[in-house]
């Protein structure tokens, strides 16, 4: 019995424990004025008959494959495996493969006799599941329905298991949260019981790439950050900022200011346009047109170290993607200082710059900051764009044509190639991914309180 | 009514203050600067907006420029001597239930190389695509009867030649292709119905398009339930407390939380805990839900807030329960907001590459995948995927495939805009 048919099974048991409860329900009308109507009553059949089966059947998928395995391992053909539990794993995966149909043949001769063996014990757990499953949902179903009275309170019940899904729902951002830190905390702390973590945010050589054998050169790797920091503050925080902040303040400032009514109306979705083109595509964008461009504009001015992967390339193209992010929270400060202020500076006669100048802008400084810090934090943890066109070379320099490396960068080079998950290597992409995750997270923070704290001035 | 220029009483020491002289020369250069500068700010003003929007058209022609012809493809007459040829193919077998084995078991390859041979001469191998014995079999497969003599089949020509009848630039091969037979440019159906290869010439996004379609519906069935259902609790039930405070901390903080981030949970998490399969939609939509949940929980939210309290009033003074109201009342009236939100959410998933990255789903799939549970890949690492390839052929099916996304992109934000002006309220 595969799981989807039982799924659908349970299902079809709790649709028609509504309608049969909900017709009982029905029948109540002639009586007693009942508490509840006869849908709360269906429902309330419905939920004992579906829940506790479906959470057994959830427990029982996940359980099941364990349970199969131990079978297989027990049956008198599997005494002939190797030891290795790496190897073990290997011969249970082709014998999953062989029992499902996906392979037509195993490498390892007891594979081929094990199959049939995992087959049947596939099958029969898959039934007594299935039996357990059905039980429980007749069962409840049953339970519930004895207990339909025109005085039983139905609505009470199946409104607290509304709550509980309510509830339950919302966790979920705290459980993805604890998820995320946990999951990055604990491969860290493996990464830095080999590493040291002095070494790791202060050496300044970066070459992640451990030789085989102990004996060769480079055998140890280093893991240096530095040269991955500064080359993601170099793109993200300095090169990108140099584009957005003044593209995107002066079209903000255009937009609230200056622009008449309808040409507002189409400019901004064009300009937010530009947030909603996905990363690969401006990564593309970099590597195939603009880089190029800057390395023979490079060749051409005489400066040293052009590489056809830039700093300058990645940092411009992340730019110009940020632009409505700074854009639109520039706008809303300025939407935010009141109009009076305005009014009375250009009242004494300054001209409308000057009042934006002086009056505006200064006034509706701490949300544009706020605005920058946020889109700072976007732009240290964008990957695509400098994925592909920021290079791989962990450099220490600030010279923009050279090639530099980010953080991002290097999660995906270490995380994508074909090494044992317990290296040093993979290891070090999970304790960048905490650093990174810390200093976006830090930055949301600062920047949501500047934020938060001067949208109060006003009020 | 006073002079407006009258200064008020001074103190005696200050020096007498005459009226301000608005028509003397000093005082009209200085009018002058300022209206220069006014305009100059305005015209920076406007040239900031041109720049972005400027850049985005120049982004998009680029692509456009680069991708067209991505759609079409160069394909060669080659007649196919089927009735002389060294392996002799037997139409009978090629109807009926054993159609499809003897289809895959029989050497079109060797027929066409033979018949290629006869018409080019040697190195005719490099002429057509590697996949073009395809054509030959889909040609045999529709009407077995050609196998009885002799046929003139299109097949799609390699990559150089194929660049070169684009571009129209002078090429030695296709020059001696078009001597002794016809060469066609047309439209390639097989671009949107085919999957990977290594091949550019027979390359497809169908396979990636596909596979981002079962991610998106992991993620719209895992992210749109759980996102309203916090949104409404939030919104409607919950008490200010510690607890609840917490739970609207880490939902605004995943959303601002680097994306691939959650790619390093989704490798951690669902491929190294829970051991579900690598590459598969299922891991790649759970992962990308987590991502567009909060988006949509804070959409949610503003929706539900926008719904006046009267609503919520004239029900529950007719005897509703909370519950009641909520999902009679407040859910339907939220949920075109909701809707709008979801749509923006799922459209920056569907452009979403580095989580996708991390759980695997950069292998080579050759085939659109089945299920949720198949190795499969999806349109924006597809594209990451051509970029990196060396032959020259994929960069315009690079660009035409970002055309294709882009398409999507847009019809997705073009509905959420339709939407929201169809079905937003004024209360």
């Amino acid at each position: 019995m595969t799981f989807s048919a039982a799924l659908v099974t349970i299902i079809a048991l709790g649709v028609v424990a509504w309608a049969l409860a909900r017709g009982k329900a029905a029948a109540f009308a002639g009586g007693p004025r009942p508490h509840s109507r006869p849908g709360h009553h269906g429902w309330y059949v419905a939920l004992w008959a579906g829940v506790p089966a479906l959470i057994f059947l959830i427990a029982w998928s996940v359980s099941m494959p364990g349970l199969v395995s131990s079978e297989t391992l027990s049956a008198p053909a599997a005494a002939q495996l190797p030891a290795d539990p790496m190897e073990r794993s290997a011969v249970m995966a082709e014998v999953r493969g062989l029992a499902s149909g996906e392979m037509a043949a195993g490498f390892h001769p007891a594979s081929e006799q094990l199959a049939p063996v995992y087959r049947s014990a596939t099958t029969r757990y898959g039934w007594i599941g299935f039996g357990i499953a059905a039980l429980l949902g007749l069962a409840g179903g049953a339970y519930a329905w004895f207990r339909l009275t025109p005085s039983f309170r139905a609505r009470t019940a199946v409104e607290r298991v509304v709550m509980i899904a309510l509830i339950a729902a919302s966790l979920i951002a705290i459980v993805t949260t604890i998820g995320i830190v946990f999951s990055l905390l604990f491969e860290s702390l493996r990464f830095f019981a080999k590493v040291s973590p002095i070494e790791f945010l202060f050496g300044t050589t970066w070459s992640p790439q451990t030789a085989i054998r102990a004996d060769q050169v480079g055998s140890s790797g280093a893991f240096g950050a530095v040269p991955l920091f500064w080359g993601t503050i170099f793109i993200g925080a300095i090169i990108a900022m140099i584009v957005a902040i003044p593209l995107g303040l002066m079209s903000a400032i255009y937009l609230t200011q200056y622009a008449p009514a309808t040409a507002r109306k189409w400019l901004k979705p064009i300009l937010e346009m530009l947030a909603g083109v996905p990363t690969v595509v401006y990564g593309y964008f970099a590597a195939l047109t603009v880089a190029p461009a800057l390395r023979s504009f490079a060749v051409t001015v005489g400066i040293p170290g052009a590489s056809s992967e830039s700093a300058l390339a990645a940092g411009l193209v992340m730019g110009i993607m940020i632009i409505p992010f700074v854009s639109s929270m520039a706008d809303d400060s300025i939407a935010a200082v009141p109009q009076s202020m305005r009014d009375g500076s250009l009242a004494m006669g300054a001209t409308t710059s000057e009042t934006i100048r002086k009056v505006l802008v200064p006034a509706a400084l701490p949300g544009v900051v706020g605005g920058v810090l946020l889109a700072v934090s976007r732009a240290i943890g964008e990957t695509m764009i400098v994925v592909m066109a920021a290079g791989l070379a962990a450099n220490l320099t600030a010279n923009p044509f050279a090639s530099v490396t980010t953080v991002t960068t290097q999660i995906v080079q270490l995380l994508t190639g074909d090494q044992e998950f317990d290296s040093a290597k993979t290891l070090a992409a999970f304790a960048l991914g905490l650093v990174l995750f810390l200093v976006t997270l830090l930055l949301n923070i600062v920047a949501l309180g500047v934020v938060k704290k001067y949208r109060e001035a006003y009020d | 009514m006073t002079d407006p220029v009258a200064t008020p009483p001074a103190p005696a020491e200050a020096p007498e203050r005459r009226p301000t002289d608005w028509k003397g020369n000093v005082m009209q250069r200085r009018i002058a600067r300022r209206y220069a500068a006014e305009r100059r700010f305005h015209a920076m003003g406007l040239g900031a907006v041109l720049l972005s929007v400027g850049f985005l058209a120049f982004l998009l022609v680029t692509m456009i420029g680069n991708g067209a012809s991505g759609f079409r493809r160069t394909e060669v007459l080659v007649p196919v001597d089927f009735a002389h040829a060294s392996i002799r193919l037997d139409p009978a077998s090629f109807r009926g239930p054993g159609r499809d084995a003897a289809l895959a078991a029989a050497d079109f390859e060797g027929v066409l190389f033979e018949s290629a041979q006869q018409k080019f001469g040697g190195g005719s191998f490099k002429l057509l695509s590697e996949g073009a014995w395809l054509a030959v079999r889909n040609k045999v497969a529709d009407n077995p009867d050609i196998l009885k003599g002799q046929a003139a089949i299109w097949v799609p020509a390699s990559s150089a030649i194929d660049r070169a009848a684009k571009s129209g630039a002078a090429d030695a091969d296709l020059d001696r292709v078009r001597k002794v037979t016809e060469v066609r440019t047309s439209f390639d159906l097989s671009f949107l119905t085919g999957a990977d290869s290594t091949d550019p010439t027979m390359v497809g996004v169908w396979g990636a398009f596909k596979g981002s379609l079962l991610t998106m519906l992991v993620t719209l069935a895992l992210a749109f339930p759980v996102g309203v259902l916090s949104a409404l609790y939030l919104e409607e039930y919950a008490p200010r407390n510690r607890w609840t405070d917490l739970i609207e901390v880490s939902i605004n903080n995943l959303a601002a939380v680097p994306s691939i981030i959650f790619g390093l949970l989704g490798l951690a998490v669902f491929l190294n805990t829970m051991n579900l399969p690598r590459s598969a939609p299922i891991v790649g939509g759970l992962t990308l839900a987590l991502m567009t949940m909060p988006v949509i929980v804070i959409a949610g939210r503003n929706a539900i807030k926008a719904v006046p309290p009267s609503i919520r009033d004239a029900a529950l003074g007719i005897g509703a329960s909370r519950v009641q109201v909520v999902f009679h009342h407040v859910l339907p009236l939220a949920l075109p907001g909701i809707l709008t939100g979801t749509i923006i959410g799922m459209a920056r998933a569907l452009g979403e590459t580095a989580p996708l990255l991390m759980i695997g789903m950069r292998a080579f799939v050759s085939a659109p995948p089945g299920g949720l549970t198949d190795p499969a890949t999806v349109l924006p690492v597809q594209i990451f995927l051509w970029s990196d390839e060396v032959s020259k052929g994929f960069v315009e099916k690079t660009s035409a495939a970002i055309i294709v996304l882009l398409v999507f992109l847009m019809a997705m934000n073009g509905l959420a805009i339709y939407l929201r002006n169809r079905f937003e309220r004024r209360w």
